[in-house]
């Protein structure tokens, strides 16, 4: 198999459009799978930008006159002005894996990797549009380039530019992306999302992160696996041959390596979770077997912490705080 | 089982090392990607016992290679080892009349024969004991391979006559070589001395093997006899068989001409004899029918042509009546006439006794009359008709014919009768002279103690010599026959008992009666030296076919001393009224066996199968192991999920199935609905429809290129026979001389313009004095025009103008031209709406054809008259009208129109 060759790239141009042509199902699962999570516009209760009421205060000097809220004034005899909430919009940096690795789906799994991975991001962009966020795409070669995007059409115009990236990377190997690269310059204390499988080597991922963490950014990042890469449900004499240059593997009896490289890949993850502890990350892991819907609530929950979570984050940015639990978005004007 | 290169097997001996071999290589590794592959190396030294090839999958391809490994080796099933000596082997083949009965076995048991000698590699000459229909002489053929012998071999039949043994001896005298199979029938052959000089050759050449029945069982059809009995006799078959201590049994058939079965019966043979008898169970009417006895081998065997017995005229029964003059004591033992009559005609006839009128009522061959006057009545008037219609009347003098003579006798007589040698005479009884050559018994031997002592006398006549069949010494007659219709009468001028000679006490009387009874059924001629040629031989399994080139005629008094041979083959030889049947059975000598070859190791026949080699099929099964296992090896690596793989391993198993190719694109070249074309009528008139087809073909071109239209190449019609409802334009050339039309060419025309077609009727040339150029181009046009469309719905025509929609449909034409111009062209002055306000039919003379033909090299072959490549031109463009008038119909009747359209709109 050589998807990765340079000289294919009139094969692979077909397959980004076969993956091109995908996108309108993908959008609509996205969509259809971040409809399944509440949304809402979060405000930053403290007083500023936004349409929320937030409190009267009397007028005073220097406040201009158009600011009196003539209705309340009139019901008594100070003169006051409203005040509305500080709705910010948070910039939401979204990245996925665009390696060949991605590529890749076991018998035991419905999708390819990237595929879900895809739908994943485009789901939770989905999801923080509508919340009225603004979304960056992590693709140093997408035309969409450090566009932030917010809006009704702004779901598509990330689609396609985020497709057009794996296009490209699909054609052109060097374009692909095992790991976030820091090229792109990221605002500070923006949060970011990341979806890749991370089975490069613990050092590799580290160097990446902690660029990422020197922004200083709030990361995420989306394990995104296989079962088949868990469980290794293969038999007998079996060549492994590698997807990104690594080098085949021959094993003689897979049964016999079964535990070993169940052990080898426990210790893997574990490295990768205090990777992501240590840099103040949050990390978990999503199956391409399960649902996407639990890891997108996951996400959700995540990058929209309550009061008690949101300390555990690190600490300088406040993230998004809803008005409480199930009445998301019910307070909007 | 024997193999034929044995030391191969040796190679089984590697199969350990081959299991050890494939034991110690690992399978091949299914290929996964698989993206984490990097942990996978990190995993360091694993384990390194590999996954094993299945012991189930180690067993098949040892199976497969020791299959290869025995096919190679090639086995030989069956096979048997022969005793062959040093080069080329003899295999000698009895194919006399004997070895038919087991021919297949014999056949079998000498391919299987040379199956061992070409496993030996060995040549084998092929020596037939017996000669073959041609009369060729015996030869040994040239030594060959036995796959080319076996040809040979094929060809060989067995034969209707005995083997020539003497001949093979002194052949095999002249034989160099070692080796011998014998596929020997036992039968001794008519010679013993020959036999006995055979088995000595034989025994020189070295190891015989001779492989025949253990206990040959050879049955021959004797001649039948005719048992004299109290119904009148019987046939009686007689089997001869070869001496067995145990009781044998054979059955015989009874043929009627035709091969009808009309009797089957056994003949049993009692231990240690020689021959059987057993009467024929038919009534002697019925029996006088068989055409042939045949020996019906109950064993299953073929049947030989010495178990047919085919049975002449001699063998066949008359019916005789007797009658005698003197009733009271004709039967008395040593006295009466009938005694002796019956007692001589009994063996060969059937004898039917009583009165005369009852006689007359029987179907009779012949009547005997003894010493019976036959008065001039009813009852002579019945004889003589019987007589003239074929009846054979042989009377006996006596007292009373003597004292009255009747008309029903040959020859006149005196009355009276002579005594010699009597008392009261000078005379001495009288002896019989030597029959006359003419006489029915010419050649019989005259013993000199027969003497006549009375007799009747003829009365001298000039004639009276060549109805005299035998005569005394002294030149008297004593039987005479004279002819009467188809008919004989004889007398004997003596009576038929011992009173007046004593011929009937001696066995002259009873051959001068049978072969006077032999004559009733037209055998009219004495056995002589006449050749009869063959009409109808026997084969070696006892069937009728016709006779061979090398067949020859047999004298007719050789027939019971000749062996049948190619020369003289069993059969029937002779005229169809005369047939004398040339049988095996009576010629052979009694059976014996023939004397054994010394040293000779016997095989018995039915122990020599065919050797059956099954090396190819076992090397066969072992590559279809190898497949399985191939597939078997890609389904373990993975390989079998890939569809491509997945198909060629579902080709592998279930094979190439040919699909037949459609045959749908020749249906879509000949259906006319597929395609838009124009038509011809076929006239018949092979130039006029040349010019037809070749002018539609241009203006189909001309349409092709010039405008939207799509036609085909034109077709041609015959109305009435192809449906027309697929063409919107007919052609139809009518020449002056054109036959008149069928009522169903009539009723098509006209349903064809009823449906909207139209047909452009062309004269080609028109009239003397006719307008246009065309003018006595085809005289007699106009008539033929009158005659063609008489029956045809022609509507009041009017000529073409500038006005109709015909001179606008494409082009704006006021000229209509063909080859010719200036004729008038006539269309339907008012055309039904019905139709789209279109004519149905147009009519012309212009010759549009051969203004619209282009010969193959593209060029014009007809002049257009005046001329010019405008008019040709101009006539290009009519027919593009004409076909867009044919397509569109009134599409632009508009244009007519159009002045007054215009003219309006100015308003």
């Amino acid at each position: 198999m050589s998807e990765a060759g340079p000289v294919s790239s009139a094969r692979d141009a077909r397959r980004a459009e076969a993956l091109g042509a995908a996108l309108p199902p993908l959008l609509v699962a996205a969509r259809r799978v971040a409809a399944t999570v509440a949304q809402g516009v979060h405000g930053r209760r403290r007083v500023g930008q936004g349409d929320s009421f937030w409190q009267f205060r009397p007028f005073l000097p220097g406040d201009a006159v158009a600011r009196i809220d003539w209705r309340q004034s009139a019901k008594s005899d100070r003169t006051f002005v409203r005040e509305t909430e500080w709705e910010a919009a948070q910039t939401v940096c979204l990245w996925a894996d665009s390696s060949a690795s991605m590529r890749w789906r076991s018998r035991l799994a419905p999708v390819e990797k990237g595929e879900r991975a895809a739908l994943l991001l485009l789901a939770l962009a989905a999801l923080l549009l509508r919340g009225g966020e603004r979304v960056r795409l992590m693709a140093p070669h997408s035309p969409l380039g450090t566009q932030s995007l917010s809006g009704r059409d702004a779901l598509e115009k990330l689609a396609q530019g985020f497709m057009q990236s794996l296009m490209q990377a699909r054609a052109e190997p060097a374009f692909a992306e095992s790991l976030p690269s820091s090229s792109l310059p990221l605002p500070r204390y923006a949060s970011v999302v990341l979806f890749g499988d991370f089975l490069d080597p613990l050092s590799a991922v580290q160097t990446s992160l902690a660029r990422l963490a020197a922004v200083p950014v709030n990361a995420y990042v989306m394990q995104v696996l296989d079962p088949a890469e868990l469980a290794l449900p293969f038999h007998g004499r079996v060549r492994f041959m590698d997807l990104e240059e690594e080098g085949d593997a021959l094993i003689p009896r897979v049964e016999g390596v079964r535990e070993a490289y169940a052990e080898r890949f426990t210790r893997h993850q574990d490295g990768l979770a205090a990777l992501c502890r240590a840099l103040g990350f949050r990390f978990s892991t999503h199956m391409t077997d399960q649902p996407p819907e639990q890891a997108l609530l996951a996400l959700y929950l995540a990058l929209a912490p309550g009061p008690e979570a949101s300390g555990e984050a690190s600490g300088s940015v406040a993230l998004f705080r809803p008005f409480g639990g199930g009445t998301l978005g019910a307070a909007r004007g | 089982m024997t193999f034929t290169t044995p030391w191969l097997l040796l190679a089984l001996l590697a199969l350990p090392l081959l299991w050890w071999l494939l034991r110690v290589t690992p399978p091949t590794p299914r290929r996964e990607h698989f993206p984490a592959v990097r942990l996978l190396r990190e995993l360091g030294p694993v384990e390194q016992t590999t996954a094993r090839t299945p012991w189930w999958l180690l067993a098949l391809r040892l199976l497969a290679a020791a299959l290869v490994i025995v096919g190679l080796a090639g086995p030989v099933e069956r096979a048997g080892g022969l005793p062959l000596g040093q080069g080329p082997v003899l295999l000698v083949i009895d194919n006399g009349w004997s070895a038919s009965g087991d021919w297949s076995a014999r056949m079998l048991a000498a391919n299987a024969a040379l199956d061992r000698i070409a496993r030996e590699g060995r040549r084998a000459a092929l020596l037939a004991t017996a000669q073959d229909p041609s009369g060729a002489p015996l030869v040994i053929g040239a030594p060959m391979p036995p796959s080319r012998l076996r040809a040979r071999l094929a060809v060989l039949q067995p034969e209707p006559w005995p083997t020539d043994r003497a001949v093979a001896a002194s052949l095999l005298r002249h034989w160099h070589g070692r080796g011998v199979v014998y596929i020997a029938d036992r039968i001794g052959s008519p010679d013993p001395a020959a036999d006995k000089a055979f088995a000595a050759a034989l025994a020189r050449l070295g190891p015989v093997t001779e492989i025949t029945e253990p206990n040959p069982a050879a049955q021959v059809l004797l001649p039948p006899l005719t048992e004299p009995g109290p119904s009148g006799g019987r046939l009686i078959a007689r089997v001869g068989v070869l001496p067995v201590p145990v009781r044998q049994t054979a059955t015989i058939l009874a043929e009627a001409p035709g091969g009808r079965i009309l009797a089957r019966f056994n003949v049993s043979i009692p231990p240690g004899a020689t021959q059987g008898e057993a009467a024929v169970p038919l009534p002697l009417e019925l029996a006088n029918r068989l055409d042939a006895l045949r020996l019906s081998d109950s064993q299953g065997g073929s049947p030989s042509a010495a178990g047919v017995f085919l049975l002449d005229e001699r063998f066949r029964r008359r019916p005789v009546g007797l009658a005698s003059g003197d009733a009271a004591d004709a039967e008395l033992p040593f006295v009466g006439d009938l005694y002796y009559l019956s007692r001589a005609l009994g063996p060969y006839a059937d004898i039917r006794q009583g009165d005369l009128s009852r006689l007359l009522a029987d179907r009779l061959a012949v009547i005997v009359l003894a010493d019976r006057v036959l008065p001039a009545g009813p009852e002579a008037d019945a004889v003589r008709a019987w007589v003239a219609h074929g009846g054979l009347l042989i009377r006996f003098a006596g007292p009373l014919v003597a004292a009255h003579p009747d008309a029903l006798l040959p020859v006149q007589l005196l009355a009276g009768e002579r005594t010699l040698g009597g008392a009261l005479t000078w005379g001495r009884p009288e002896h019989l002279a030597p029959f006359p050559r003419t006489s029915p018994f010419a050649g019989l031997a005259v013993p000199s103690d027969i003497t006549v002592t009375r007799q009747v006398l003829a009365e001298p006549s000039v004639d009276l010599d060549t109805h005299s069949w035998a005569r005394l010494d002294d030149g008297t007659p004593l039987v005479t026959s004279s002819r009467l219709g188809a008919g004989r009468i004889v007398l004997f001028h003596v009576t038929a008992n011992a009173a007046w000679s004593n011929l009937p006490l001696s066995g002259l009387f009873v051959t001068m009666l049978r072969r006077l009874v032999e004559l009733s059924a037209g055998v009219a001629e004495s056995p002589g030296q006449a050749v009869l040629m063959p009409a109808s031989v026997l084969d070696g399994l006892g069937a009728s076919e016709t006779p061979g080139p090398a067949a020859r005629g047999l004298a007719a008094d050789r027939f019971t001393v000749t062996m049948p041979s190619p020369l003289h083959p069993p059969g029937l030889y002779g005229p169809e009224n005369g047939r004398l049947a040339l049988n095996l059975g009576p010629a052979l000598p009694p059976l014996i066996l023939a004397p054994p070859i010394r040293g000779a190791r016997v095989e018995a026949l039915d122990g020599m199968v065919r050797e059956r080699p099954f090396g190819p099929p076992l090397i066969a099964l072992a590559f279809a192991l190898f497949a399985a296992d191939l597939l078997i090896a890609l389904g373990l690596r993975g390989l079998l999920a890939r569809p491509a793989m997945r198909a060629a391993a579902s080709i592998l198993l279930l094979g190439v199935i040919a699909v037949p190719a459609s045959s749908r694109a020749d249906i879509a070249a000949d259906d006319p609905a597929l395609v838009t074309r124009l038509a011809y009528v076929v006239t018949g008139n092979q130039a006029v429809d040349q010019l037809s087809r070749a002018g539609l073909q241009g203006l189909s071109d001309f349409v092709n290129s010039r405008t939207a239209a799509t036609l085909g190449p034109p077709k041609a019609v015959v109305p009435g026979r192809d449906d027309l409802s697929f063409y919107p334009l007919l052609y139809w050339p009518v020449t002056p001389n054109a036959p008149a039309m069928s009522p169903a060419a009539v009723t098509a025309l006209n349903r064809f313009m009823g449906n909207g077609g139209i047909i452009l009727i062309d004269t080609e040339g028109s009239d003397d004095g006719a307008s246009g150029s065309g003018a006595g181009f085809a005289p007699g046009s106009g008539a033929a025009l009158q005659r063609l469309t008489r029956g045809l719905a022609i509507p009041p025509l009017t000529p073409l103008t500038y006005e109709n929609v015909l001179a606008h449909t494409f082009y704006l034409l006021r000229d209509f031209p063909g080859r010719f111009d200036g004729a008038p062209v006539w269309l339907a002055s008012d055309p039904s709406n019905r139709n789209d306000n279109v004519s149905p039919v147009i009519i012309g003379s212009d010759d549009w054809a051969a203004a619209w033909a282009v010969d193959p090299d593209g060029h014009y072959p007809y002049t257009a008259i005046p001329g010019g490549d405008h008019q040709r031109l101009l006539a290009y463009r009519f027919g593009v009208n004409l076909v867009m008038y044919a397509l569109t119909g009134n599409y632009k009747g508009d244009q007519v129109h159009l002045p007054a359209i215009l003219e309006r709109l100015g308003q």
